[in-house]
């Protein structure tokens, strides 16, 4: 290739110009891209390019070989940078930044931009081995640029050189240099320290100087250009993540005095800037916040003019820095009781106000046309003071200059913004959502601490009348957007689960505000809900009722977040707003505002037991948020026990938690409770029956409620004392609309009511229950597999249909072993072993009947094996090692045939599903080696685990193919079992016979290399153990791995390398050569250490060689 | 829907393996359902509801099992479907005659020798090497509503 070397010679620089230039076009017309792409990269890998680099800048009038050029030399400089002498650098920067400068005013303004980035980065890379001084003397030119005295163009390129060389010295923006992280974060540090406030006054100073003429101007002055880019530059210095001053106020972050509650929530994504107390004289003290309201009031008269719009760059500029300023907090101001604080923060609310008030009328004329940018930055301003204040502090800030607080404003303001949203009836993406989730997540930031604070100590009394009156209307709009989309046919998307998930956040939001006014909202919901039951009563049959249908549906997720929150694996707590503001004599628990809703909701529920009303009311949509609901009210409130919460509250406000006393007695176990999950279960064994092919509908049933209900002891002990759970349990045993169920359905039903044992009175009773619960099924598996034309029908639909009904609820009732039940489910599944075997031979091409069946067997031995005593072990591994070897059996060598390629995808998936719950099996094997609850020890019956599971991996690994192990979980699965095998049991690994040996290896070999560190490491933990138990036997005088680990002569008389040598080399290889994740080296490191001790003469070799 | 024209049709299918009728909630992936009037493996089941406030139906999506051609239903979840009957015989390989037809082992010791081999030249090869090889070879034959074909082949090891 051509190389560009350093030459002095006249003709050849510019014979080097032509080619890049050539070379530049001929990319740029997409001629021969590939030649012209390679002379350019030779330029920039040539060494010293740097002569010939300047003369094409200051020669070439092709502005992309200029461009070119520019990249050259930074690429050449940074590779070079260490051969480089101070003077060359020095001189390498001030050219550029001189080209930069004096070319400012230059056509191809991107050409200046990249020459100025790449003295940003070239002064980045010299930046911690440059004295000061030197420093000062660049900075002093560039400082003179800002201050305008060569000019308007200069000027704006010595603030975009600025900005350039922040964007280097910030983390997330730089460019690489090939250096350790520690060299950016001191760059970043000493930028921070020393000159980030230098830069911020110039900035500030250049534009004070240009404003008047911008001011002053009717049309678009050059000076304008400067100003934007002025404000760009502070807005990117604001930006910054300022950390010098966070480490020792970590604190206090929330500034002084104002926002003290440490524990109030704080969203991620919200951005502060705190740039600490150095930094007060220029942000605060020189009157820049009051400039920049100024300069914007200033700006806006002008967007009728030519040149102006609302949304031109220094409008949209001046906004983003007045909305980065709302953010500011923290030691930049000063600890007089939030005092500053509050006057920066009203200076500029008094500014924003312009833009959003009032509302209805700034709504009007966007919808008129006008852009929407100003409202909308107007609620992230809003969004932006919430976050850095309390709310009381919020809400006064207005009152100094209306007769209302801010939070009636904002609660005025977002009623505007829904209005607009539901009068629009527009789609997702328009402003009126954007305002709409803005402001929702300003009340978010507001009322988070509702969650652990009383309300009257958060908000002042106006504010809960705003929340109150923006609910109210919230509710309002709500239900008029679900009647208005009630025929809306929008298919596939709107179920239960994803509507919820997807308006979660949203209906958390309103939760938080429905609970800043507590008392006012539980009794204007419980109004709205009779109010549309009533309708739902008078209108049945006469008119069509699917409006109010959705308009409960909607009601009742509202109501759910309301009044519960969602417990997330634990149980929740009645939420504190509710605790605390409902002050109730327990005589009279029923008049309860939160008992009247939820009673109200819960009788409207049962009516759905009268067969007349669920035909014409209850649609499967309206029931699904019944059962959502249910489930989620009754983890709450239903027979809660009460100790847990007493707890955490500060037990001395008796007073203020009667409430809450008064709601757990009235659900509790001794109340309503018992009646309550009487007319729940019921609800549920409707849904079961009477809804036949609603899957989801029966999901939330059995999944969220039923499988909720039966966690809780003290509920299972009412459960099995109700008439209606036998009903249920009967069913399920007996009727056939429950066999029509989706089969994983069954499962979690047949879970849920073995589980539910757990509240019967003793041990002996309970295995009684599950016996009688589960028996039939036992012996209809029995009695199916010795049927004597059991081949002939198996493969009916209706059998097969049974069969794998009874299977998943085998299944089920085998994952919910528990050790009162363990016994009962122990002799179910030992009663249906052989029946298994059976089942598995005539059912071998039917892959979901085995995957079926392979998932029972794991599910069993999981839940049982710790507990086995030593004969039942050893006739469970014996079934185990029996079942593997028949699945073996039918599937080694075995080859699907089908044209269809998405059919043979399905059965490669099956068998991976298959193999996946194989290991699965060996693995809870394993675990009876660590954990073992049985009287005496297992090897009494002569069983060895280790043995066993290896011999159980020697079967299943054959099956295993270098394609099956694509997929990641099966690869994983069978690497822990591997590792966690050879890191426990080496001795048994090394008396395998060599076919069993090599097969493993080979697998580990793959691993060794696989793209999954996880895999990779496991690998090399697998290693290690060998390799040290090998030293370590060898030690002590054994034979270790023996004769796996020489070298042995194969069949054909060749010489295979011993598996230690083998590895070493291997791992060496993979050490040196090739790519790896630095997460790796400490284990690698593990492994490396006993392999060479192993192998100490090979290591050496290689070394020397 | 669609299922109601043809749902006894299949009976005219003198002699063949009936189909059963089986709600069409139940039927999951990896099932078999007759769409057509053609058995059929499910690749996909989706459900919706007829309207907010209405029931659910199922979308099935399936593959002939012996033409692999994709075929489409959308059936009510309560409404009852036709599931086939479909059965899985292994033969011993005995011979392969140049007609294209095969020789194979049933149980009781006959030989059945109506069966063809497959047409697609992949599955074809595959047969005629391991048969070619010298590979003790047993095929599972697929039977459903009057047809057969080939859908699998096992090396149970070398010809002694």
């Amino acid at each position: 290739m051509q190389g560009f070397t350093p030459n002095t010679d006249f003709s050849e620089l510019h014979s080097t110009m032509r080619a890049i230039e050539l070379a530049s076009n001929s990319i740029q017309m997409q001629i021969s891209p590939a030649a012209s792409e390679a002379i350019i990269l030779s330029l920039g890998q040539s060494s010293q390019p740097y002569k010939t680099c300047q003369f094409i800048l200051e020669n070439s009038l092709v502005a992309t070989a200029r461009f070119q050029a520019a990249a050259a030399i930074r690429e050449a400089a940074i590779r070079e940078w260490g051969f480089l002498n101070a003077d060359d650098k020095r001189s390498l920067i001030s050219f550029c930044l001189c080209y930069a400068m004096q070319h400012a005013s230059s056509p191809d303004s991107y050409v200046q931009a990249k020459v100025s980035s790449v003295a940003a980065q070239l002064m980045k890379r010299g930046w911690l081995e440059v004295v000061a001084a030197e420093k000062e003397t660049l900075f002093y030119q560039v400082n003179q640029a800002i201050l305008g005295i060569h000019g308007v163009d200069v000027q704006f390129a010595g603030i975009k050189f600025l900005e350039s060389l922040v964007s280097e010295f910030s983390p997330s923006t730089s460019s690489a240099m090939g250096l350790p992280r520690e060299f950016h974060e001191q760059c970043r540090r000493s930028l921070e320290r020393d000159y980030m406030k230098t830069f911020y006054q110039w900035t500030q100073e250049a534009a004070s100087s240009v404003t008047n003429r911008i001011i002053e101007s009717d049309s678009v002055v050059p000076e304008v250009k400067v100003c934007t880019a002025a404000l760009d530059l502070m807005l990117q210095i604001l930006n910054w993540d300022f950390r010098s001053n966070t480490s020792d106020t970590k604190i206090n972050v929330f500034s002084a005095g104002v926002g003290q509650d440490g524990d109030s929530f704080r969203r991620p994504e919200c951005h502060l800037v705190q740039p600490g107390s150095d930094w007060r004289d220029v942000l605060i003290l020189s009157g820049h916040v009051g400039w920049l309201l100024s300069l914007y009031a200033a700006l806006r008269p002008k967007f009728t003019y030519e040149g102006y719009w609302l949304d031109c760059p220094i409008a949209v500029s001046a906004r983003k820095l007045i909305v980065q300023f709302c953010s500011l907090t923290g030691t930049v101001f000063l600890s007089d009781d939030g005092k500053m604080h509050e006057r920066h923060l009203l200076q500029l609310l008094s500014g924003i106000l312009e833009w959003v008030d009032p509302p209805d009328a700034v709504s009007k004329a966007i919808e008129n046309g006008k852009s929407d940018s100003e409202m909308i930055d107007g609620c992230r301003a809003i969004l932006a003071i919430a976050n850095v204040t309390t709310p009381c502090v919020f809400d006064n800030l207005l009152k100094s200059m209306r007769a209302i607080g801010t939070l009636t404003f904002l609660s005025m303001w977002m009623s505007e913004v829904i209005k607009v949203l539901i009068t629009r009836n527009t789609e997702d993406g328009t402003w009126s959502w954007e305002a709409r989730d803005i402001l929702l997540d300003t009340w978010t930031a507001l009322l988070m601490p509702i969650n652990t604070i009383t309300v009257n100590d958060l908000l002042p009394s106006e504010g809960i009348k705003a929340a109150a009156n923006l609910f109210g209307f919230i509710v309002e709009c709500e239900l008029r957007m679900a009647s208005a989309s009630a025929f809306n046919d929008e298919g596939d998307s709107d179920y239960l689960r994803a509507s919820i998930s997807a308006m979660d956040e949203r209906l958390s939001s309103y939760a938080l505000i429905a609970r800043a006014s507590i008392d006012v909202t539980i009794p204007l919901l419980t109004h709205v809900f009779s109010e549309r039951v009533t309708r739902l009563n008078q209108g049945r049959g006469i008119i069509d009722l699917t409006e109010t249908m959705e308009e409960l549906y909607s009601l009742m997720l509202i109501i759910g977040h309301v009044i519960a929150d969602e417990g997330e694996g634990e149980m929740p707590l009645v939420p504190n707003a509710i605790q605390t503001q409902f002050v109730v004599n327990s005589v009279e628990a029923d008049k309860h505002p939160v008992i009247l809703l939820s009673s109200t909701i819960i009788k409207f529920a049962e009516q759905c037991l009268n067969p007349e009303m669920r035909d014409s009311v209850f649609s499967p949509r309206l029931m699904e948020s019944i059962i959502w609901f249910l489930a989620r009210w009754s983890s709450t409130y239903l027979m809660s026990s009460d100790g847990i919460g007493e707890k955490i509250l500060d037990s001395g406000h008796h007073y203020e938690h009667s409430s809450k006393k008064v709601l757990l007695s009235f659900f509790g176990e001794h109340n309503q409770g018992r009646v309550i999950l009487d007319i729940i279960v019921r609800i549920s064994l409707i849904t079961l029956t009477s809804y036949p092919g609603e899957k989801d509908l029966q999901g939330l049933t059995c999944y969220m409620l039923l499988h909720s209900l039966v966690q809780q002891r003290h509920i299972c002990v009412q459960l099995v004392a109700l008439n209606s759970w036998h009903e249920l349990a009967n069913a399920f045993s007996t009727e056939k609309t429950l066999f029509l169920l989706d089969i994983s359905h069954q499962r979690s039903l047949a879970q849920t009511l073995v589980r539910s044992a757990s509240g019967v009175r003793n041990s002996e009773e309970s295995s009684q229950y599950v016996r009688n619960l589960m028996g039939h099924i036992a012996t209809y598996i029995v009695e199916m597999s010795s049927k004597s034309n059991l081949k002939n029908v198996a493969q009916q639909p209706d059998i097969l249909l049974s069969v794998s009904c009874m299977l998943e609820r085998l299944r089920g009732a085998a994952s919910a072993s528990e050790p009162r039940t363990q016994k009962a489910i122990y002799e179910l599944g030992f009663s249906v072993m052989n029946p298994i075997l059976v089942l598995l031979e005539v059912y071998k091409h039917e892959s979901a009947v085995v995957y079926l069946l392979l998932k029972f067997v794991v599910d069993w031995v999981d839940g049982q094996i710790t507990y086995l005593e030593a004969q039942e072990t050893a006739a469970v591994v014996n079934f185990c090692m029996r079942l593997l070897q028949l699945y073996s059996s039918h599937n080694i060598g075995k080859i699907s045939l089908s044209l269809s390629s998405s059919l043979l995808s399905e059965a490669q998936t099956d068998k991976y599903k298959d193999l996946r719950a194989l290991l699965q099996l060996l693995s809870s094997l394993c675990s009876k080696d660590m954990i073992d609850f049985s009287s005496d020890s297992i090897e009494a019956q002569g069983t060895n685990i280790s043995q066993v599971v290896y011999f159980g991996l020697h079967i299943v690994t054959p099956l295993i193919s270098m394609d099956l192990l694509k997929y990641p979980k099966l690869c994983h699965d069978y690497f822990s079992l591997l590792s966690h095998l050879l890191e426990v049991y080496p001795e048994t690994f090394a008396q395998l016979n060599s076919e069993a040996f090599n097969h493993i290896l080979g697998t580990l070999d793959f691993g060794l290399h696989h793209q999954d560190v996880d895999v990779v490491s496991k690998c090399l933990r697998a290693l290690q153990a060998l390799a040290s138990y090998h030293y370590k036997e060898t030690g002590n005088g054994n034979i270790g791995l023996g004769a796996h680990a020489m070298g042995l002569k194969d069949s054909s008389g060749e010489v295979q390398e011993g598996l230690l040598s083998r590895f070493l080399r291997s791992l060496l290889q993979l050490l040196f050569f090739e790519d790896y994740s630095s997460d790796l080296i400490s284990v690698a490191a593990d492994a490396l250490l006993p392999l060479i001790l192993c192998e100490k003469g090979l290591y050496q070799v290689n070394d020397s060689s | 829907m669609s299922d109601e024209e043809h749902h006894f049709e299949s009976k005219a299918d003198a002699g063949a393996s009936k189909t059963y009728p089986q709600q069409a909630g139940t039927i999951r992936k990896n099932g078999y359902i007759v769409i057509k009037n053609r058995p059929c493996k499910v690749v996909e089941v989706s459900t919706s509801k007829t309207g907010k406030h209405g029931h659910a139906k199922c979308h099935f999506v399936a593959i002939d099992i012996f033409t692999s051609k994709k075929l489409e239903d959308i059936v009510p979840s309560s409404h009852n479907c036709d599931v086939p009957h479909v059965n899985r015989t292994d033969y011993q390989l005995i011979d392969i005659s140049e007609d294209g037809f095969v020789s194979l082992l049933t149980e009781n010791g006959n030989t059945k020798d109506d069966l063809k081999l497959p047409t697609d030249d992949n599955l074809l090869t595959q047969i005629k090497e391991g048969f070619a090889e010298g590979k003790d070879l047993v095929v599972s034959v697929m039977s459903s509503m009057g047809e057969e074909q080939i859908n699998a082949l096992k090396d149970i090891g070398p010809k002694n």
